[in-house]
C-alpha cells in the first residue's frame, strides 16, 4: 500500500469508546474504565476508586459520612448521579446520538480542511476531480507594505544599490514574447520601470539564457521582472490547474498587488523546480516580514514540510514560501527551528521547575520539596504586620483614655507651630 | 460536599488571625480576631436555639489588627492581643475595653488559665506578660523569653511557649502564678522565671502553632514545613521516646512536593484527637496516640488560618483566609470565611491502635 494513511476513518472514530462525563475518547474500553475510576469515581477523601458514581456515593456516605452530590471533573450538564455509567454502559441513547453527530461533523470538517489544504482528493475518491484549493489571499495592507518595500528596493537598485550588484548570477532571463506585452500593460506599472534595463543595459541582470526555465530568475531583481514573465508562462486565470510545473510560484512574494484575486500562489510552489545553490539570501531577507503567510497555512505548511509543529514561543515561523524559494537555506532554517523548539522545550522545562512562584526549593530527604512559606526566621504574621495597610498609627482616630495619646497630641501641636514658623520664615 | 457543614454569617472582611470557641460545653459562641482590626463574636444558635449559620452578636473595633483572642472566666469576657501592642480585656455585656498591659511590640498570643486566673500574653518583644485577673489593679509581671514567641498554649498546669530559633519553653503555671504574684510589690515587674523545661523543637523549621492535649499529658506542634510533632511533658526517657513527628499538608505536583505550613492545631476536648489546618486549605483529624489519621476534609478554597473545637466537641470551626503564607496577596472580598462542621458522634474519635 503506497498511500500514506492520514488518519483514522470515520468508522474507526465512531467506534472509539468515550467517557460520558467528560466526552474524552479512548483507544479501548479498558482505558476508558480506568479513566472513569481515576477521574470521576475516585473518593476525594481516601483516594479509593469505585466502579460507578453510585458506588462512590454509597462509599462516601458509609465511610466518610458525606453526601456525594455531583460527579467530579464532569462536564456541567453531565455531573448528575442519576445516570449509572460504567464504561460505555448506561449512556443514554440521545447522548450517544449527539456524540456521534459531533464526531461526524468534526470528521467531515477535518476532511474538508485537509482537502482544501493539500489539494488531495478525498479519501477513497478517484484522482479525477480537481478539488478546489483554498485560495491564499493577502490582505490589502500586506500587499501595500510589500509594494512599498519593493519600490524602495527598486529605487536602490536603480541607483546602483548594493542589492542589485550583489545578486549573483543564479539564473538567467530570456526575453519572451509575452514580455513586450507586459511592459505595456498598465497594470504592470512597477515592472515597467525596471524592465527596460535587462534589455537595454543588461548590467544587473546577466542574461544567461536558461532553456529549462526561461522565465525564472531568483533574487530580488527577479521580483521586478517577474510579472511580465508570467505572461509567457501562464495566464492568470486558469493557471492553478493548467500549469502545474510552471516556475511562476517562485516569485510569489513579488506578485504585483493588482493580482491577488486570481492569484493562488504558495500552494503550488511545491512544484517549483530546484534552484542553483548559489542563491543569495540577503536580497530576500528583508522581505520576510513583508509577506507573512496567512497563519493557518504557515502552520500547516510548516508541519507538512518540517514534519513538526512550529516553535511555540511566539516567534513567527518563517513563511513557507521562503523555505521553498531558498532551498539552500532549508537546512539552516530547519536547524534554527529545531533550535527554537528545543529552546522552547527547555524554557518549558525550566518554567515547570520554577512554576511555583519561583520560591526557594528545599531538599526533603529524597524528594524534591518546595516550601510555600520558606522564611524560617520571620513568621507570616510579622510579615503581614509590616505591610503598610496594617501599620499601626497610635493617634489615628484620637483614641480616648490612653496614655500615649495625649503625649502624641502634644508632640503634634509643637510640630504644627514649627511648621508655621517655617512658613513665615520662608 | 458534606451536608453537615455551614458557613458563619457576616465573616470578617480581612484575614482571620485566631478563632476560639467558648470553653463552655453548652455554648456555641465563637470569637474571631481579624486583621481588619475587629474582634467578632458569633453565636451559632439562632433565637430558637437551632444551630445554623448563626449571627454576629457583636463586633469590637481595635486600633490595629488583632492577632489573638480568647475567652475569659465567663462567656462575657474576652481577651485580645494585637498589633497596637496592647492586651485588652473586653466585657461583652457592657462592650467596654480595658487595656491590661502594653508590650513593646505587637502581641502575638493571649491565653487564659481559669485554674489560676491568669491571662498570659506573648509578644514579639520577646516577653510574656502575666496578668492576675483577680487583682486587676496591679501591673502585670514581665517574663523575658529567649526568642520571639510564635504560639502559646496551656493546659490546667502547664504553659507551652513556642518561639523562634525552634526554642520551646514549658512553664509550670502554679510556679508562674506564684512568682509573678510575688514580684508585684517591687518597682520593676520584670522577673526571670526559669521554665520548667526548655526544649528544642522536634521540627527542623519554624514552629507555626502549638496546642496542648486536654488530658495535660503533652502537646502537638506544627511547623511551616508541613509537619506536626507530638510530644509528652513527662521528661522520663520512656515518655520522651514516644514522641514522633509526621508529614502532612503536602501536595505533589510534577514530582515536586509542595509543602504547606501547618497554620493551626486544636485538640478535641473529649476524644483527645486533634485537628490540623494547613496552608493547602486542608483540615485533617488525627489520632495522636494511635498515630493515625482519622479523616481529612475536603480542601477549602484557601489557606486554613485557624481551627477550634467547641467546648463539647460537637463542632469544629475552621477559619480560612487567603494569602496567609506569603503575607502579600490582597484579600479578595468574600474569600475570608468561617466554616463550622457539625461532627458526628464518633467522627473525631480515634479508632484505637492497630
Amino acid at each position: 500500500m503506497g498511500k500514506k494513511r492520514r488518519g483514522p476513518s470515520l468508522e474507526e472514530l465512531l467506534a472509539r469508546p468515550w467517557c460520558y462525563y467528560c466526552e474524552r475518547d479512548f483507544d479501548d474500553l479498558k482505558i476508558l474504565i480506568s479513566h472513569q475510576k481515576a477521574k470521576h469515581f475516585k473518593c476525594e477523601r481516601c483516594g479509593r476508586r469505585l466502579n460507578t458514581a453510585g458506588g462512590l456515593s454509597v462509599h462516601m456516605s458509609q465511610v466518610h459520612k458525606e453526601q456525594l452530590s455531583t460527579v467530579d471533573n464532569a462536564l456541567p450538564n453531565r455531573s448528575s448521579l442519576d445516570v449509572e455509567i460504567f464504561g460505555m454502559e448506561g449512556v443514554p441513547e440521545d447522548i450517544i446520538q449527539t456524540h456521534n453527530q459531533r464526531v461526524l461533523t468534526q470528521f467531515q470538517q477535518a476532511e474538508a480542511e485537509r482537502q482544501a489544504e493539500t489539494g488531495n482528493p478525498p479519501a477513497g475518491a478517484g484522482a479525477g476531480g480537481q478539488p478546489a484549493k483554498k485560495p491564499k489571499l493577502e490582505s490589502v495592507s500586506d500587499l501595500k507594505k510589500r509594494l512599498a518595500e519593493h519600490k524602495a528596493k527598486k529605487a536602490e537598485a536603480l541607483a546602483g544599490g548594493s542589492s542589485g550588484e550583489a545578486t549573483p548570477v543564479g539564473a538567467g532571463q530570456t526575453p519572451t514574447p509575452g514580455y513586450v506585452n507586459a511592459t505595456h500593460s498598465p497594470a504592470r506599472r512597477q515592472p515597467a520601470v525596471l524592465i527596460p534595463q535587462p534589455y537595454g543595459t543588461a548590467s544587473p541582470y546577466p542574461q544567461t539564457a536558461s532553456p529549462v526555465y526561461p522565465s525564472f530568475s531568483p533574487g530580488a531583481q527577479q521580483q521586478f521582472s517577474a510579472p511580465p514573465q508570467y505572461n509567457a508562462g501562464y495566464s492568470p486565470q486558469p493557471f492553478a490547474g493548467s500549469t502545474p510545473g510552471q516556475p511562476y510560484g517562485a516569485t510569489a512574494p513579488a506578485f504585483p498587488p493588482q493580482q491577488p484575486q486570481t492569484h493562488t500562489p504558495p500552494q503550488s510552489t511545491g512544484a517549483f523546480p530546484p534552484r542553483s545553490g548559489s542563491l543569495p539570501t540577503p536580497p530576500n531577507l528583508p522581505q520576510r516580514p513583508a509577506m507573512p503567510a496567512p497563519p493557518v497555512n504557515a502552520y500547516q505548511m510548516q508541519q507538512m514540510h518540517m514534519g513538526h509543529a512550529p516553535p511555540a514561543n511566539g516567534e513567527q515561523p518563517p513563511p513557507p514560501q521562503q523555505q521553498q524559494q531558498q532551498p539552500t537555506e532549508a537546512t539552516p532554517i530547519a536547524a534554527s527551528v529545531d533550535d527554537l523548539i528545543s529552546g522552547a522545550a527547555k524554557q518549558a522545562e525550566a518554567g515547570a521547575g520554577e512554576k511555583p512562584k519561583g520560591e526557594e526549593k528545599k531538599k526533603d530527604k529524597s524528594k524534591q520539596g518546595r516550601l510555600v512559606y520558606s522564611d524560617n526566621e520571620t513568621s507570616p504574621e510579622e510579615k503581614m504586620a509590616r505591610l503598610a495597610r496594617y501599620a499601626y498609627e497610635p493617634d489615628r482616630r484620637g483614641e480616648t483614655a490612653l496614655e500615649e495619646v495625649p503625649a502624641a497630641a502634644v508632640v503634634g501641636t509643637i510640630r504644627e507651630t514649627d511648621t508655621v514658623v517655617d512658613a513665615t520664615g520662608s | 460536599m458534606a451536608s453537615s457543614q455551614f458557613t458563619v454569617a457576616s465573616p470578617p472582611t480581612d484575614a482571620i488571625s485566631a478563632l476560639r470557641f467558648s470553653p463552655n460545653p453548652e455554648s456555641t459562641r465563637i470569637v474571631a480576631s481579624s486583621w481588619d482590626k475587629n474582634v467578632y463574636l458569633y453565636d451559632l444558635r439562632d433565637e430558637n436555639g437551632a444551630v445554623g449559620e448563626g449571627k454576629l452578636l457583636q463586633k469590637f473595633e481595635h486600633r490595629a489588627p488583632v492577632l489573638d483572642v480568647c475567652f475569659g472566666a465567663t462567656e462575657d469576657e474576652i481577651y485580645t492581643a494585637g498589633l497596637d501592642w496592647d492586651v485588652r480585656k473586653i466585657d461583652i455585656a457592657s462592650s467596654t475595653q480595658t487595656v491590661l498591659s502594653t508590650h513593646e511590640a505587637g502581641v502575638r498570643s493571649v491565653v487564659y488559665s481559669k485554674e489560676h486566673n491568669l491571662v498570659i500574653s506573648a509578644s514579639w518583644d520577646s516577653t510574656l506578660h502575666v496578668h492576675h485577673t483577680n487583682d486587676p489593679a496591679t501591673a502585670p509581671a514581665v517574663i523575658p523569653l529567649s526568642s520571639k514567641p510564635f504560639s502559646v498554649s496551656l493546659t490546667a498546669t502547664k504553659l507551652v511557649v513556642a518561639m523562634a530559633s525552634r526554642a520551646l519553653h514549658i512553664y509550670d503555671l502554679k510556679a508562674l502564678a506564684l512568682l509573678s504574684a510575688q514580684s508585684e510589690g517591687e518597682g520593676s515587674n520584670k522577673i526571670e522565671v526559669e521554665p520548667w523545661q526548655r526544649r528544642e523543637s522536634s521540627l527542623k523549621f519554624m514552629t507555626r502553632s502549638v496546642a496542648c492535649m486536654p488530658d495535660d499529658a503533652g502537646y502537638a506542634s506544627s511547623s511551616i514545613e508541613g509537619r506536626v510533632a507530638v510530644e509528652w511533658f513527662d521528661p522520663s526517657a520512656e515518655s520522651q521516646a514516644r514522641k514522633y513527628a509526621f508529614k502532612c499538608h503536602r501536595q505533589t505536583a510534577d514530582d515536586i512536593d509542595v509543602v504547606y505550613p501547618v497554620n493551626a492545631l486544636a485538640f478535641h476536648p473529649v476524644h483527645g484527637t486533634f485537628a490540623s489546618g494547613g496552608g493547602d486549605g486542608v483540615v485533617a483529624l488525627w489520632d495522636g496516640i494511635a498515630k493515625r489519621r482519622i479523616r481529612q476534609y475536603q480542601k477549602y478554597p484557601s489557606s486554613v488560618a485557624a481551627v477550634d473545637f467547641s467546648g463539647n466537641g460537637k463542632y469544629l470551626a475552621i477559619a480560612i483566609s487567603p494569602g496567609f503564607e506569603d503575607g502579600k496577596d490582597d484579600v479578595v472580598e468574600g474569600a475570608v470565611k468561617i466554616f463550622v462542621r457539625e461532627l458526628g458522634e464518633t467522627e473525631a474519635k480515634g479508632k484505637g491502635a492497630k
